[in-house]
């Protein structure tokens, strides 16, 4: 895998389905159209989509009836939140202290510099976003790499390196 | 109202309860500089520049005195060396970051600024968040502040054109390093942030000398709304109230001149 | 996908509790069909041992005991539980009666301890824990050093309950505190209780709780009950073990606070890192409500308190308690520059209590226990006890809880067992990126954990993130590394942390680049002061305390990276070189073997050499070479 971002501002413009009757759901029935409750709402939509659609933005706006740019304020400022698309896998490595006494930050470089994308960024194919945790809380067995949620103890270059030849193969 | 007695810069003032202190320096012809603090909007004491000490009890803090409610006896320095060293710090620290505002620039030279110490980072903006909370009270459906620590910026929803904005100019107004301009071209207005078209409106056509027109801004307002940012530099000869009018006229000249609606005031000395 | 724990579903004759009495009468029923002597297997499923692999340990036991013949014995019970504390030796696996101690155990050991131990009551040495020193086995969980010199008051339940399960709390006394203050107290009592026990914020500031509980229960308005569960030191899991193993303690402690503070409605802020804590509320805070323990007329006293999750989204600054609320309301997480606490107008600008998960934690003991029992544990300043996440260069790794006023040393070697590969201690860092480094045990030989005293030294509480450093650690990286992180997590809104954080970061980063420049140090004093005096929030007034502190302790090391253009620990890749010492070497080989890319040469029992010009400073060369003959240069 190689990658630059641009496949994803691709399908950022390219239409996506969006389900209103599931944005519905989750907007005024799981969260009863509680303007307080946009975070977790926000979170539900990117849960669907794995991101956040402009489209879905758009219509969360008008249903609770809070400016779009607001919206786009919170979706900017809280760092699980994407506006472009993420990849099949999230690799997350935890940078937290005990993680970096034990060389996560070596690990981040490694996975970088192999698929060409920094923390943040999700490669050309959609195949990985690569992204960077502060502390999962499992600092005993660190250096920790979480993959979909599932945490991954006293990872190391070697397994990373087979994961993402077991990714390459997919 | 509850009457308090305060010791501002070795002076003794009393104050109502709940005044804040920049209000009571304003009362008192005390001098504080501000930068983020309009007079029409909540303080945001974002910009920090208004911090001086008070002494509440036995032990001086710093607080900004845009937003800190005086509630008891205390006392205040506005000047002391510690407080012009942190301004003369955040005047350094901005003006990396917008070499070329020129009110910065009356700051710099005002409070010794060493203006080659810290790399330029070649931004266009303070970070006042001014022009977000200005159209917050207008539409708020424009600007916001998106992103966070060193990637906090005024933007647009998806940066694109905002389809809300009603081009009242406020934004333009109130921006203390005027990085936000404002255009009418072929009908259609347009305000322009971080050389990005940040929202565009269509103007209506007079329908009695087929010109484009925008929406009228009030000078009063504007006055207000310039209120005590307009900080004289050292060497003024004209007062902040000569100076607010001057400036005033001079915007809505620029703005207004091709519709031709703007009379003239009788002027005092160019300011 | 989460892996699927199976969760324990409340009977469906379980009615509502009507009443104080009742809720008694429960758990007398509860525990008389408990028998204390079947055997019962506690598996550690906090997120380090589940991390390690102990869920596939609990489906395995689960297997293996529903194959095996019991022959008319006690079938055994297995619970999954949250953290038991020794984090480093996970999975942990205790089995009762007799408090038996299980480490590192893996899904084949299983059978194993099934017909050995469960069926015919034999140990499995290489299962059990040993000393460093010595070939002893000890048994029991609570003879064990690490437990043993602990005093585990707000953790006493963990390890113990299913937290999925309310019943196994409630025989432990959970609501009991909640029933006798609904009874037998008048909310003033409770604020009393609480201020005399002089329990103080456990979230880092240590404003002492009752003060805060008086103060918001005087204001007029609608008051709130708010937990901080947006724990986000880097190095601090103490608040997740509590929610993830022990929630209907923080439960009820938030119950408690509202009974005293005229509350009805609770918020519970859980950062968005941390699923599990969210799942496991979601399964409790329903249990509690069914059976009349939250919610609509709790216990039949008319007493309402409802209680809603509400998560984070990856916001370290939403810890502070202003970017908080504003979260709460759905907007972005920028502190309020408001000069009235929260306690006045907080959350919906109405007066909001708001506590740290570990300060709710231990108001059910305080209640039960009395406040004058509480001040008996810990000092004058800082009564009770503190948990602690201990992690970094120690043998222990894991939760302790300590009575205040334990020596720090104590905490590294009586309890966390030491530094491992006799390396020798550089410091201590507590209170994560608002906290100092402190020297241990060279410029300070010692320091006695209290809320003044570390403040003192330059440091702070904190929330309880202790991180042991030895000398390998390079001090200007790890203020570097904590700048870094607040860097990425400032909000940006006022100058001097937003400003402050770009130029000590721009200038730290140059330093262990081996760029640094004459005046670096001073100016990073320069900055750091202010930022610390001038910031809007406590994560700006704080910012500044990881580089000031490791200035004011450190300089000579700051000096060797600025002026000599050296590392001397050894982390700073482009200020160090290895060399192996001619006269330690031994040649015997292992340097030159677990090297990666072959820049050791040497034959057997001759001096072996590093080629400067191949090694990547990786430190396998380093850290395993047994007569430490690899020198830092």
């Amino acid at each position: 895998m190689s990658g630059t971002a641009c496949a994803c501002r691709e399908i950022k413009s390219r239409e996506i389905e969006i389900d209103y009757n599931l944005l519905d759901k989750i907007i005024r029935v799981d969260y009863g159209g509680n303007k307080e409750a946009m975070i977790m709402m926000m979170q539900a939509i990117q849960q669907v989509y794995r991101f956040l659609p402009e489209a879905a933005v758009q219509y969360l706006s008008q249903v609770i009836d809070v400016p779009t740019t607001k919206i786009y304020e919170v979706a900017t400022f809280y760092a699980s939140f994407s506006l472009e698309p993420k990849g099949k896998y999230i690799l997350s490595v935890c940078t937290g202290t005990a993680c970096h006494l034990r060389g996560s930050g070596g690990m981040v470089e490694h996975i970088s510099k192999r698929l060409g994308i920094t923390p943040g960024k999700t490669t050309s194919d959609l195949k990985l976003t690569l992204e960077t945790v502060n502390c999962v809380g499992a600092c005993a067995v660190a250096p920790v790499v979480v993959i979909d949620e599932k945490c991954h103890p006293k990872a190391d270059i070697s397994m990373l390196n087979d994961f993402i030849d077991h990714l390459n193969a997919e | 109202m509850k009457v308090l007695n305060i010791v501002l810069n070795g002076k003794a003032v009393t104050a109502k309860a709940g005044q804040t202190i920049l209000e009571l320096a304003r009362e008192n012809g005390v001098f504080i500089p501000t930068l983020c603090d309009s007079p029409a909007l909540e303080p945001a004491a974002m910009c920090r520049l208004c911090t001086v000490q008070v002494i509440e009890g036995n032990r001086p803090k710093f607080v900004t005195a845009c937003n800190f409610p005086l509630r008891r006896d205390a006392e205040v320095v506005t000047d002391s060396p510690e407080v012009r060293h942190g301004r003369k710090l955040i005047i350094e620290l901005l003006m990396a970051r917008c070499p070329t505002s020129p009110e910065l620039q009356r700051l710099a030279v005002d409070y010794g600024c060493d203006l080659e110490r810290f790399s330029p980072l070649n931004d266009d903006c303070v970070v006042c968040g001014l022009c977000t909370r200005a159209c917050e009270a207008v539409t708020g459906r424009t600007l916001s502040l998106a992103g966070r620590g060193t990637a906090i910026h005024v933007d647009t929803a998806f940066q694109k054109a905002s389809a809300f904005c009603i081009g009242c100019g406020a934004c333009v107004q109130i921006c203390p390093v005027k990085k936000i301009a404002m255009e009418d071209v072929d009908g259609e207005r347009r305000i322009i942030l971080h050389g990005r078209i940040a929202s565009r409106v269509k103007l209506p056509r007079c329908t009695s000398c087929g010109k484009y027109f925008g929406p009228v801004i009030d000078l009063n307002q504007v006055m207000e709304r310039m209120g005590e940012r307009l900080i004289p530099p050292p060497n003024a000869t004209i007062c902040p109230e000569c100076s607010r009018r001057n400036l005033a006229i001079k915007l809505g000249r620029r703005h207004f001149e091709q519709y031709g609606v703007f009379e003239e005031e009788g002027q005092a000395n160019a300011g | 996908m989460t892996e699927a724990i199976q969760t324990a579903i409340l009977p469906s004759e379980a009615a509502k509790i009507m009443s104080p009495e009742g809720l008694a009468l429960f758990r007398q029923e509860l525990l008389s069909g408990h028998d204390p002597n079947a055997p019962l297997v506690l598996v550690c499923c906090g997120t380090g041992c589940r991390a390690a692999g102990s869920v596939a340990v609990v489906d395995k036991f689960r297997q293996v005991l529903s194959g095996t013949a019991w022959n008319g014995k006690v079938v055994p019970m297995i619970k999954h539980t949250g953290c038991h504390g020794l984090c480093s030796r996970g999975p942990l696996v205790v089995i009762e009666p007799g408090d038996l101690f299980y480490q590192r155990v893996t899904v084949d050991d299983v059978e194993e301890i099934v017909n050995k131990t469960i069926l015919n009551n034999e140990t499995i040495a290489r299962l059990q824990y040993k000393p460093a020193n010595s070939k002893e086995v000890i048994s029991k969980t609570s003879d064990i050093p690490y437990y043993a010199k602990q005093t585990r008051l707000v953790l006493k339940n963990i390890g113990k309950v299913d937290p999925t399960d309310i019943r196994d709390s409630i025989m432990r006394g959970s609501y009991s505190a909640l029933a006798k203050v609904l009874t037998r107290m008048s909310p003033q009592d409770v604020i009393n209780e609480v201020a005399d026990s002089k329990l103080r914020g456990r979230g880092g500031a240590g404003f002492p709780t009752g003060l805060k509980w008086e103060s918001c229960a005087r204001q007029e308005g609608t008051r709130y009950v708010i937990c901080n569960a947006d724990e986000g030191d880097p190095g601090a899991f103490m608040d997740g073990a509590l929610l993830e193993g022990d929630p209907h303690s923080v439960l009820e402690g938030m119950a408690i606070c509202a009974y005293a503070i005229g509350s009805n409605r609770g918020y519970m802020y859980v950062r968005a890192e941390y699923p599990m804590a969210v799942k496991t509320l979601t399964i409790a805070i329903p249990q509690a409500e069914a059976l009349g323990l939250l919610g609509e007329n709790i216990m039949g006293t008319g007493f309402n308190f409802k209680v809603t999750i509400s998560t984070g989204a990856g916001a370290f600054v939403c810890g502070e308690s202003s970017a908080l609320m504003a979260s709460l309301e759905g907007k972005v997480g920028r502190p309020r520059p408001k000069y009235i606490r929260s306690v006045e107008k907080g959350f919906r600008d109405s007066p909001s209590n708001l506590n740290n998960v570990e300060t709710y934690a231990n108001i059910p003991g305080i209640i039960t226990n009395g406040a004058e029992w509480y001040k008996s544990y810990g000092t004058q300043r800082s009564s009770g006890t503190k948990v602690f996440a201990l992690t970094g260069n120690v043998n222990n790794i894991g939760l302790v809880e300590v009575p205040m006023g334990i020596s720090l040393m104590e905490i590294v070697f009586g309890i966390g067992g030491g530094i491992p590969n006799k390396r020798a201690l550089k410091g201590v860092q507590t209170g994560g990126p608002s906290g100092g480094c402190i020297p241990i045990p060279h410029t300070i030989p010692d320091i006695n954990v209290g809320y003044g005293k570390l403040a003192e030294v330059g440091s702070i509480m904190g929330s309880g993130g202790m991180i042991v450093m030895d000398e390998d650690t390079c001090m200007v990286e790890v203020a570097r590394y904590f700048v870094n992180f607040l860097f990425q997590e400032s909000c940006g809104q006022c100058t001097p942390c937003r400003e402050g954080l770009i130029r000590m970061r721009e200038i730290l980063t140059r330093i262990t680049q081996g760029q640094g420049k004459e005046g670096d140090i001073e100016l990073l004093e320069e900055i750091g002061n202010f930022t610390n005096s001038f910031s809007l929030c406590g994560l700006g007034t704080s910012a500044a305390n990881p580089v000031l502190s490791t200035i004011r302790y450190f300089r000579e090391e700051y000096n060797a990276h600025v002026r000599d253009k050296k590392c001397p620990a050894g982390v700073c890749k482009p200020l160090f070189h290895y060399e192996i010492n001619p006269e330690t070497c031994t040649g015997c080989g292992l340097c030159k073997s677990k090297c990666p890319v072959k820049a050791i040469s040497g034959e057997k029992k001759k001096t072996h050499v590093i080629d400067q010009s191949l090694c990547i400073k990786c430190m396998e060369c380093y850290k395993g070479c047994k007569f430490r003959s690899v020198i830092i240069k």
